[in-house]
């Protein structure tokens, strides 16, 4: 994820989001990406295919009655 | 009813079982309180004062027949307003939902009415329980007791600010990222995030599933283990519910510490995002207390307190922002300007780094059980500072800094913030208390001996001038 995001992909991102910002707003959402950039590459590590998720489940009793 | 005579939910219960308090009488001092202080302090958008009183009636009648039926019959609380209540208007804080009246109670409301509580009235809450203090809702956000010039903390902010100035003695919060224990840091109370699952979130407007807590929030650790013992239990409508037995929240108070093993995740506090030296000098105290009350105190190493905080938040704002698509694509300007900025942050998350997200937290949920091998409980702060002014909170804050409390939300461990002093402006300092899942029972016994050793539970704000 590169640390800054031109105004054609912000528009991109928010076209596919379908929220109506205005340019002010727009301003905002540009200048915080590299926050969220961050956080997203915090989140990356050399874990392989083959790490799971936190999320999963199991079927309970109730799910097979 | 002066600030001296407010009793916390353990004093009152004991006076009511032996009909030397009345819930009538103690009900009317609540909301003499709020008629008097409340438009200064704004902790309440809805007062239920007809039904409170109802309830009170009710609760004297029976007790006076049969007896109390616990220790929360005839008691005073509020219920955070993002909390549905049948009849009862359930506004988020938001404009969206100004005319939004339940028909069903939360699940939790509706425990803890069976439980014989006195509804006094609807707190105030972030919009949505997201984005800081806001001046473009319907209602002005809460002020703290202790300054009113001053910040709550959020987004349970109405419930702490309550509690701490004795309008109710206890009240519901919830807690995405913090939200229970950052006000109770502030306002200088306790408010617990149980263990994920253990209170059900059916009837609770999300913020973020998985990531969604339901807790109490009362002046005591023990008034907070008394309520959760009304509200713990599976509920099967809640697909996170646990399906553990509950236990006696309240066995293992008096027990004291001695010989219990309390780890300190210094680097969080100390280096990763450090706390003003007010906080510091209140954790430090804290230690050296634990340590004379015969606890053995251990050094713990995590990843660092960023890697929680951007495990949390890419979580959160991708979980909100699906929650509130709809209306964020049709509705954006009835949001707050704050909840606007929170929601559009959906739009810069992937896919991918949301699931990327979901296995960063797996191996940091692994690491803190590991980690907690061999102790009791763990130790950090609560909050950075003491309670910032109300219009110096930053819009982007989660980006200034990480969160103390979103580590315990990412885990799903259980976690208390407990008042640990004061700092140079007068205002509130705590600590956070962390326990296993499930083990709330040690969590309690182990603030409660914190409360018991240090003079912390004597004083009330003030209020005056």
């Amino acid at each position: 994820m590169p640390a800054e995001i031109s105004d054609e992909a912000l528009d991109f991102l928010l076209a596919r989001s379908g929220l109506a910002l205005t340019p002010a707003q727009k301003a905002e959402l540009k200048s915080v990406y590299p926050g969220i950039a961050a956080m997203a590459e915090r989140v990356r590590k050399p874990r392989g295919p083959m790490a799971e998720l936190a999320h999963v489940y199991n079927f309970t009793g109730d799910d097979v009655a | 009813m002066s600030d001296a005579a407010i009793p916390t939910i353990a004093e009152a219960a004991k006076l009511i079982a032996a009909k030397r308090l009345s819930p009538v009488e103690l009900t009317r001092a609540c909301l003499d309180r709020i008629h008097a202080l409340d438009d200064r302090l704004h902790a309440f958008v809805h007062l239920t004062e007809e039904r409170a009183l109802g309830d009170a009636r009710a609760a004297e009648a029976a007790i006076m027949a049969r007896g109390p039926k616990g220790a929360l019959h005839g008691i005073p609380i509020g219920l955070k307003d993002i909390v549905d209540t049948k009849g009862i208007p359930t506004t988020c804080q938001s404009k969206i939902l100004q005319d939004n009246i339940p028909d069903s109670d939360a699940t939790c409301a509706e425990k803890l009415a069976e439980a014989g509580t006195v509804l006094i009235g609807k707190t105030t809450t972030h919009e949505f329980a997201d984005g800081g203090p806001s001046f473009d809702l319907p209602k002005p956000p809460a002020r703290n007791p202790w300054n009113t010039d001053h910040f709550t903390a959020g987004s349970s902010s109405g419930t702490g600010a309550a509690v701490a100035a004795g309008l109710i003695l206890g009240g519901i919060g919830t807690d995405t990222g913090g939200s229970i224990r950052g006000p109770a840091a502030l306002c200088g109370i306790a408010g617990i995030k149980p263990t994920y699952g253990l209170v059900s979130r059916v009837g609770v407007a999300p913020a973020a599933f998985s990531l969604d807590h339901i807790g109490p929030m009362a002046w005591t650790a023990e008034d907070c283990a008394l309520m959760l013992q009304a509200l713990a239990g599976h509920d099967p409508r809640d697909p996170a519910s646990a399906t553990r037995p509950v236990p006696d929240y309240t066995a293992l108070l008096g027990a004291g510490v001695k010989g219990l093993k309390i780890g300190i995740i210094h680097h969080f506090h100390e280096t990763d995002s450090k706390v003003s030296d007010g906080t510091q000098r209140g954790i430090d105290a804290a230690i050296a207390t634990f340590r004379d009350l015969g606890a053995e105190i251990r050094e713990v190493q995590l990843s660092p307190l960023q890697d929680w905080g951007a495990c949390g938040s890419l979580i959160s704002i991708t979980e909100r922002a699906a929650a509130y698509e709809e209306w964020a694509k049709t509705r954006l300007r009835d949001f707050s300007e704050r909840v606007q900025s929170r929601l559009m942050l959906g739009a810069l998350v992937s896919g991918v780094d949301y699931v990327q997200a979901v296995r960063r937290r797996r191996e940091l949920r692994a690491e803190l059980k590991a980690a907690m091998t061999g102790l009791d409980v763990v130790l950090t702060a609560a909050a950075p500072n003491e309670a910032p002014k109300i219009d110096a909170v930053p819009i982007w804050d989660l980006f200034e800094r990480p969160s103390f409390t979103m580590p315990f939300n990412v885990s799903g461990y259980p976690a208390i913030s407990v008042c640990a002093g004061f700092g140079e402006g007068g205002l509130p300092v705590a600590i956070q208390l962390v326990a296993r899942p499930f083990e709330e029972p040690t969590l309690f016994r182990v603030a409660d001996a914190f409360e018991k050793a240090t003079s912390f539970r004597n004083t009330r704000p003030a209020l005056a001038g």
